[in-house]
C-alpha cells in the first residue's frame, strides 16, 4: 500500500531515538559483500514497542516485520522475531501480539507454524480505529464535558 | 448524573483491580486475570509505566450499594503506527452494570481521545470480539471503523510456550 506511508524519517528519528522512545527497532544488516545492487546493506527490520494487558501484564506488540524479498528464504525473518521474543523475555512480558492481512497466507502459515493463535479467528478479536478527524472529534466531546 | 473523568493515581489500583475483574467476568472469562492490584501499582505507577489510566467517579449520593464511587476505568498506552506515527491503544474500557447508559463510557474515550492528541497522537486503536454487539454498536456509533472487516487485519498473538521456543530461536540461528 504504498500511498498508505505519512512520516518522514525525521519523525522516526525523533519518535524511537528520544528519552521515552515510542517504539524499538531492531535491524538486520548483511556485510558489504552481499549488498543490494542499491548499495543496501540494512535488509530487515523489526519494530515492537510495549504494551499491557490487564489480564497478564507486560507484553509486546510488533507493529512491523519485514525483510527484502532477495533475502527472504534465509533466516532472517525467523532471526528478527526470535530477537524481539527474547528481549520481550529480558523485559518479563508474557505476550507478543501483532496482526497479519487476512491474504497474506505465507505470512500466516509461518507464525502459526512458530505456535501463535490467530485471536480473530478463534476468538472474534476485532481491531477498531479512530482515524485523525474521527479522533478530533472525539476529543471534542471530552473538552464540552 | 452528575460524574467526573480524571487521570489515576496509585490509590486507584485497588479499585481498578476490582473492576479489571468485573470486566473479565463481563467478558465470560474469569479465570483469566493473573495481575494482581500489586502488579498495577509496580507496572502503571513507577518510573517507565507499561500503562495509563483514567477513572470514572461519582458522588457520594449514587455510590453503588457496595458503596463505590470509583464506577469506571479506561487503561491505554503509547502506541505506534510505522505508516501514521504516535497512537494510542485502549487496552480497556468499562463501566460497571447499573452506570451504563449515561454517557460515562463515551466521556472515558473522549478523555483518552484529547490526552492522545494532546502527545501527538493520530489514531486511537482497540480491539472488541465481535460478538459483543453492544461494545461493537456503541463503538462505530463514536465514529470509528471495522480495521478487521475493512481491511482483514488479524489480530495475532504468540505466548507461554510458544513465545519461550520463539525465543530460544535465536540461538539455533
Amino acid at each position: 500500500m504504498p500511498d498508505g506511508m505519512k512520516i518522514s524519517h525525521e519523525e522516526l528519528e525523533r519518535d524511537g531515538f528520544s528519552q521515552n522512545p515510542f517504539f524499538h527497532c531492531l535491524v538486520a544488516e548483511v556485510p558489504p559483500q552481499h549488498r543490494t545492487k542499491e548499495g543496501y546493506t540494512l535488509v530487515g527490520y523489526a519494530l515492537y514497542f510495549y504494551t499491557y494487558s490487564t489480564w497478564e501484564g507486560r507484553s509486546l506488540y510488533m507493529e512491523d516485520f519485514y525483510v527484502m524479498p532477495e533475502f527472504r528464504g534465509k533466516g532472517i525473518g525467523k532471526a528478527l522475531i526470535s530477537n524481539v521474543a527474547r528481549i520481550g523475555k529480558e523485559h518479563q512480558c508474557v505476550r507478543l501480539n501483532f496482526s497479519v492481512l487476512s491474504w497474506n497466507t505465507p505470512a500466516i502459515n509461518f507464525y502459526l507454524n512458530k505456535g501463535a493463535q490467530d485471536l480473530t479467528t478463534s476468538d472474534g478479536w476485532h481491531c477498531f480505529r479512530f482515524d485523525r478527524e474521527a479522533l478530533d472529534k472525539l476529543a471534542e466531546e471530552a473538552v464540552k464535558q | 448524573m452528575e460524574f467526573s473523568i480524571r487521570v489515576a493515581t496509585l490509590e486507584d489500583c485497588r479499585d481498578m483491580a476490582r473492576m479489571i475483574a468485573e470486566l473479565a467476568e463481563y467478558e465470560k472469562v474469569p479465570d483469566q486475570v493473573k495481575i494482581t492490584q500489586r502488579d498495577l501499582e509496580q507496572d502503571g505507577f513507577s518510573k517507565n509505566p507499561f500503562f495509563q489510566a483514567i477513572i470514572a467517579e461519582v458522588p457520594e449520593q449514587h455510590r453503588s450499594k457496595e458503596g463505590h464511587c470509583k464506577v469506571g476505568y479506561a487503561l491505554y498506552f503509547f502506541a505506534y503506527s510505522s505508516w501514521k506515527g504516535r497512537s494510542v491503544y485502549m487496552e480497556d474500557l468499562y463501566v460497571m452494570s447499573e452506570y451504563r447508559g449515561k454517557g460515562i463510557g463515551k466521556a472515558l474515550m473522549s478523555k483518552i481521545a484529547q490526552l492522545g492528541l494532546a502527545a501527538g497522537c493520530k489514531q486511537l486503536n482497540f480491539a472488541v470480539p465481535n460478538w459483543n454487539k453492544p461494545s461493537v454498536d456503541f463503538s462505530l456509533r463514536q465514529g470509528c471503523w471495522n480495521v478487521t472487516s475493512d481491511l482483514g487485519y488479524h489480530c495475532m498473538r504468540c505466548e507461554g510456550p510458544a513465545l519461550e521456543s520463539l525465543a530460544r530461536g535465536e540461538a539455533k540461528h
